[in-house]
């Protein structure tokens, strides 16, 4: 958005409080959505969650041309539509409502680091494994993406994305990559949080932040989907401070307030 | 003992030991540990063993050119950088590499590859003045496809509609990084303390990329130049790292009134001559072809004039 738009947004946005009616859109849960996609999802909804803001989980099968950037989630809130972690934070705060206030400047800096190193190791991580990996490919990524769809669009538009994917991670240099090493990618990022975390309860002590709601909606997702081989979760599970903070955030954010089972079983 | 590590890399410009952000960053990390590496400073990336540059030869003959691993190798070599790291430095370290490579680097490959007045003015000519013929007339134009490709993949698929958006974009996060980075730096002389780690390489190729190249519409410059601390870390490690390399340009840099004027008088000289020249040789192929023809007019009169004295002595006789 440009400076103006955005600042026209912003007034439009302070102007009115939250709704009560505010949705998030995304994929259909059991059938459809693939493990990137529901990271992102659960990742905005717990810090929605965290910032005590109602929202209502609605799953469309075209949920991702729906968006107005391509990805999901998007949150539809008064008359406006946005879209991703980033905007939606963004938003949220210029509604009045921030869980980063409370940090200095050199702690922003570090949150915004860990936030973009989550984005750049783990989800990429995980598109790698979906799209890139022949096994979890065939058995689970093509069945599902393009299961709302009737022969022969499910097969195009699986390989559409999948070729977009590959294009992208060769952008990235990650095209070489074998899995092997992917996966020691993973070990290395969940170490620096783990480290980063150490023996607090958040990562900036005492509060959540949306670095917290980020990490627990890539982690927890990690833990919970099975795929083809465990090797991705056993990485995660290596890492107690890192369960222990999942099983934390769950318990508080979604078991005490009655939103029930998050997990999703692939099979 | 095995040959000696080579490290093949762009060669320097516009006061910097190399113009490409990877050369950069890993020349600086092997100064920062001392690590005894034969430098070649190329123009020619056909030269380099692996086709691209940055390259490593390794001591037994193998050859890296991925930067990342070949900072991985040097640190196998037992030439770490990060060795009194702690933990959490560490993780800070995986964390800001991260944010630099999502929030300036595309902002970097926009300001020098895909900017057209950068590109014509500054990137490209320093390519076609430094690749040997006759790379010089397709390689610069292959690498900026290339950078564009990889700036579109990088940036989204929103590209077609809203290009000036997605700049601004772009450039506001980049913005942001880097007040974020000048404010976890402070006033420390490097990011963790009074060692140079990886990081600092790494921070210190971005930063002094779009500082020293003298880039005619530099906004990210001018907000740069607008973080002192930044500025002077950049400095600090430049003159403390790359003494002589830094010390090649100033000179020139200091005098430009002195070749300027020195040239001026061979200048108007060469104007004139090549004026002279210029009318001499259509002079003369307007002679030659017969456009032009001079006739003589004395002869002409003579017969006039005698003429005139045969018409009285007839009128005599």
């Amino acid at each position: 958005m440009s400076l103006v738009a955005e600042a026209f947004v912003s007034q439009i946005a302070a102007a009115e409080p939250w709704p009560e009616n505010a949705t998030l859109y995304q994929q259909l849960k059991g059938e459809q959505i693939l493990l990137s996609d529901n990271a992102a999802s659960l990742a905005v909804q717990a810090f929605l969650q965290m910032c005590n803001l109602p929202i209502k989980v609605v799953c469309r099968a075209n949920a991702e041309y729906m968006s107005p950037s391509g990805k999901v989630p998007f949150i539809h809130v008064g008359n406006q539509v946005v879209s991703e972690l980033g905007p939606i934070v963004q938003f949220v705060k210029a509604k009045g409502h921030s869980l980063s206030d409370g940090l200095d400047e050199v702690q922003k800096a570090e949150m915004k680091a860990y936030m973009e190193l989550v984005n750049n190791m783990l989800l990429t991580a995980e598109l790698y494994l979906q799209w890139c990996d022949e096994a979890t490919v065939g058995e689970i990524t093509h069945a599902r993406y393009g299961s709302p769809y009737p022969w022969p669009l499910n097969h195009i538009l699986a390989y559409q994305k999948q070729w977009e994917v590959k294009r992208k991670m060769k952008a990235i240099g990650w095209g070489n990559k074998t899995l092997d090493q992917v996966l020691e990618d993973v070990d290395q990022c969940c170490q620096a949080l783990s480290q980063r975390l150490g023996t607090q309860p958040y990562f900036f002590n005492k509060q959540p932040t949306e670095l917290d709601a980020l990490v627990f909606g890539h982690l927890y997702t990690i833990l919970t989907t099975q795929l083809t081989n465990d090797e991705l979760s056993e990485k995660v599970k290596n890492y107690s401070n890192l369960l222990a903070f999942c099983r934390r955030i769950e318990q508080h954010y979604f078991e005490d307030r009655g939103k029930g089972s998050l997990s999703i079983r692939l099979s | 003992m095995a040959a000696p590590m080579e490290l093949f890399c762009w060669s320097g410009g516009w006061g910097l030991p190399s113009v490409d952000l990877d050369s950069l960053a890993v020349l600086t990390y092997a100064r920062f540990t001392g690590a005894p590496l034969k430098v070649h400073k190329i123009t020619n990336p056909w030269r380099s063993p692996s086709g691209t540059l940055p390259a490593l030869r390794t001591s037994h003959g193998e050859v890296i050119s991925v930067p990342h691993k070949i900072i991985t190798h040097l640190r196998k070599e037992k030439y770490n950088a990060d060795y009194d790291l702690s933990a959490r430095q560490g993780a800070d370290t995986l964390a800001f590499m991260s944010l630099l490579e999502e929030k300036l680097l595309p902002v970097l490959i926009h300001t020098f590859w895909v900017d057209s007045k950068n590109f014509v003015e500054v990137t490209r000519k320093w390519y076609a003045e430094a690749l040997p013929f006759p790379l010089n007339f397709f390689l610069p134009g292959r690498m900026q496809r290339q950078h564009l490709e990889r700036l579109q993949l990088l940036c989204g698929e929103h590209r077609p509609e809203d290009e000036e958006e997605l700049e601004k974009e772009l450039y506001q996060e980049a913005l942001e990084c880097l007040t974020l980075l000048a404010q976890r730096l402070g006033s420390h002389r490097f990011f963790f303390g009074d060692a140079p780690a990886s990081l600092d390489a790494f921070v210190f190729s971005y930063l002094v990329l779009l500082l020293q190249a003298k880039l005619p519409s530099g906004k990210l410059q001018a907000h740069l130049r607008g973080l002192p601390n930044l500025c002077a870390y950049c400095t600090h490690i430049l003159s403390l790292y790359f003494p002589w390399d830094g010390a090649e340009v100033p000179p020139p840099r200091q005098t430009p009134a002195g070749p300027e004027t020195e040239e001026e008088p061979y200048g108007r000289r060469n104007q004139i001559l090549s004026v002279l020249a210029g009318l001499a040789a259509m002079a003369g192929y307007a002679l030659l072809s017969g456009i032009v023809s001079i006739q003589r007019a004395a002869p002409a009169r003579t017969p006039d004039t005698r003429a005139l004295g045969m018409a009285e002595e007839d009128e005599e006789e």
